[in-house]
């Protein structure tokens, strides 16, 4: 798949956010600051982020993530970290990172079935 | 931005100067370990400590190069990747090893993520003149 830019779409009251393989420093403060505004603008409760694209996570992209958690759960919102790579995950592990509160799932189908539940 | 003229194996150098030199390096080094034969866990701890390393070169000193070697001998593969910059240099190299330590108020977790995730690390820092930081990482191939 090939996916130059973010994408953010409104599923009912869940934005799905896709992230692509190697998103530049600049596109992961977009990440937050999309989320953010969407959040607002749609009235969301439920944001997913799905990084199975992604290929490479380092303190600057955990931090990030951990911080739009925070962030969003300040909104009233819940996130779900959805499909990391597992070498990716191996790697940030060992590098000590993990992504603050968010709640993780295998894919995009899981993370929508945690968010069903957590917020019906 | 490439130092030397980028051939199909011959490029060796990057300079560091911009946000988005931090992808550059990121890709070079990944399509370079990949073709040498590493696997998918080790390619994936090393681009995640050069994009470690890119960041504190762009970000504690603004601007400096990436440079590699790689080595084949029979049944062993490697890479060699130094850092270099003429930034305001590390005062106390011990301390910014450890975890949590940061003059940025970033997470402080790159340098020893990186000496976790790579097999050798190795820091030389002039205070105020700038700093190399060199690492490599091995593997056996059949
Ligand atoms: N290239 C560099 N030039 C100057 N100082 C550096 C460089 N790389 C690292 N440092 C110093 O080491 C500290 C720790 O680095 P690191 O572990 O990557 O954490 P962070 O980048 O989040 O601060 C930095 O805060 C900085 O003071
Ligand atoms: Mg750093």
């Amino acid at each position: 798949m090939f996916l130059k830019t973010l994408s953010v779409v409104k599923i009912k009251n869940v934005l799905l956010v896709t992230v692509p393989d190697d998103p530049s420093d600049k596109m992961v403060y977009e990440l937050q600051e999309q989320v953010l505004r969407s959040l607002e603008k749609h009235r969301s409760t439920g944001v997913i982020l799905d990084i199975s694209l992604v290929n490479v996570m380092d303190s600057f992209f955990a931090r990030t993530i951990a911080e739009t958690t925070q962030m969003v759960s300040l909104m009233s919102g819940m996130t779900v970290v959805a499909g990391m790579q597992p070498n990716v995950a191996i790697t940030a592990t060992e590098l000590g990172l993990t992504l603050g509160t968010a709640f993780s799932a295998l894919d995009v189908d899981q993370a929508f079935e945690i968010l069903n539940k957590a917020l019906s | 931005m490439l130092v030397d003229k980028l051939t199909a194996q011959g490029a060796t150098g990057l300079s560091i100067t911009s946000e988005s030199d931090i992808v550059a390096c990121r890709k070079v080094i990944r399509d370079l370990t990949t073709q040498l034969g590493f696997g998918m866990t080790d390619v994936t701890r090393i681009v995640t400590s050069v994009s470690e390393l890119a960041r504190n070169v762009y970000v504690h000193a603004k601007v400096g190069e990436m440079r590699w070697n790689s080595m084949r001998s029979p049944g062993k593969i490697g890479i060699e990747i130094i850092f270099e910059d003429k930034g305001p240099g590390i005062a106390d190299i011990n301390q910014a090893l450890e975890p949590g330590f940061s003059t940025a108020k970033s997470m402080g977790m790159g340098l020893p993520g990186v000496k976790k995730l790579m097999d050798e690390l190795e820091i030389v820092s002039v205070d105020g003149k700038g700093t190399l930081v060199k690492v490599k990482k091995w593997a056996k191939v059949k």
